[in-house]
């Protein structure tokens, strides 16, 4: 559910790009999903046809690519990946945490003609 | 055949939502119209803490209310019935309202002589979180019988709104809820963020929550 909002959020992004750089039509995307972002990959891929039926971008591949999350301690100042459930700070296990890097979600590319 | 053009753009996905949501806060801002969006999960007791909401200001503001949910008009009717101008909207399986919904349902709702505009959020903690709809302020509820843990595990809805509401606290004494704890957990989340404990059920808090609300609708309506 959620991430079908999404998508629809992102094809008035591409109707808006289309018309600005006089695409006649869009084959693919590329949406870059940080792992912090709050969205699941497969979701996204799940509910793609869903979300694109009966609207101008019926035939529209997405290709995902997965950034990696990085989350910082702010007890101790370690910059850990994320793993999962785990909310701890792996040296002093403090759960004062903030996510860094890959909270994004972005459109990458789009490819038209 | 032609050439397939690559555009490397890197924008957000939520790009134009946010274009769309802070051309219609400056839309409200020149008809003086403070636009509130509340959100929370089902259950937290959005509708219960409004109509105490309502009670305390509605001498001093004209208030308008959009109840959005997936289906049925329940909400509605009970705000309505306590005489503020109501509308319901239906956001036909969508589980959040964004910025285009939610100038839909203000045009209905006619803003004009309005001073205080409140969106009932779909009841959820994660998509709402996403959207920027247009709102000079995000409120968000959370019960007690949620659990105090809820920052940890829903962090984006705790980093975009700018008051908590913990409501139920009339419960507290059967429920293993830390107060002290949720407030660690929030402000770690967001540090400016404003906790006000209630009991729309008690009135319990009511004051100090409508007080801030008042204040909050007369700064913009000033500027």
């Amino acid at each position: 559910m959620h991430e079908v909002g999404i998508i629809s959020s992102m094809l008035k992004t591409l109707e808006r790009v289309k018309v600005e750089e006089e695409l006649t039509h869009i084959d693919k995307i590329v949406v870059e999903v940080g792992e912090l972002s709050g969205v699941v990959p497969h979701y996204m891929e799940q509910c793609f046809p869903a979300a694109v039926y009966k609207t101008p971008f019926e035939d529209l591949k997405m290709e995902l690519e997965l950034a990696p999350g990085t989350i910082q301690c702010l007890a101790c100042g370690k910059l850990f990946p994320f793993h999962g459930i785990q909310w701890k700070c792996p040296d002093c296990e403090s759960e004062k945490l903030k996510p860094v890097e890959g909270t994004g979600l972005l459109i990458k590319e789009i490819h038209g003609k | 055949m032609d050439q397939v053009k690559v555009i490397k753009i890197k924008e957000s996905v939520f790009a134009d939502n946010d274009v769309q949501a802070d051309r219609l806060r400056q839309e409200l801002k020149k008809e003086n119209t403070f636009l509130l969006n509340l959100m929370s999960s089902p259950g937290s007791g959005k509708t219960t803490t409004l109509l105490r909401t309502v009670e305390k200001l509605k001498d001093r503001l004209k208030i308008g209310i959009m109840e959005a949910d997936i289906d049925s008009a329940v909400d509605a009717e009970i705000m309505a019935k306590k005489g503020v101008k109501t509308i319901q909207l239906h956001t036909g399986g969508m589980c959040h309202l964004d910025a285009g919904m939610t100038e839909q349902g203000l045009k209905e709702l006619e803003t004009g002589d309005l001073d205080l505009a409140i969106l009932e959020n779909v009841g959820n903690l994660v998509c709402p979180a996403e959207f920027d709809t247009g709102a000079v302020k995000n409120v968000m509820i959370l019960s007690v019988p949620e659990g105090h843990d809820k920052p940890l595990k829903y962090p984006l809805i705790f980093q975009v709104c700018d008051v908590l509401l913990v409501n139920k606290i009339d419960v507290l004494d059967y429920f293993d809820f830390d107060m002290a704890k949720l407030k660690e957990y929030a402000w770690m989340r967001n540090p400016e963020l404003k906790i006000f404990p209630i009991s729309a059920r008690t009135g319990e808090g009511i004051e100090a929550w409508t007080a801030w609300l008042y204040e909050a609708v007369l700064e913009w309506n000033r500027k």
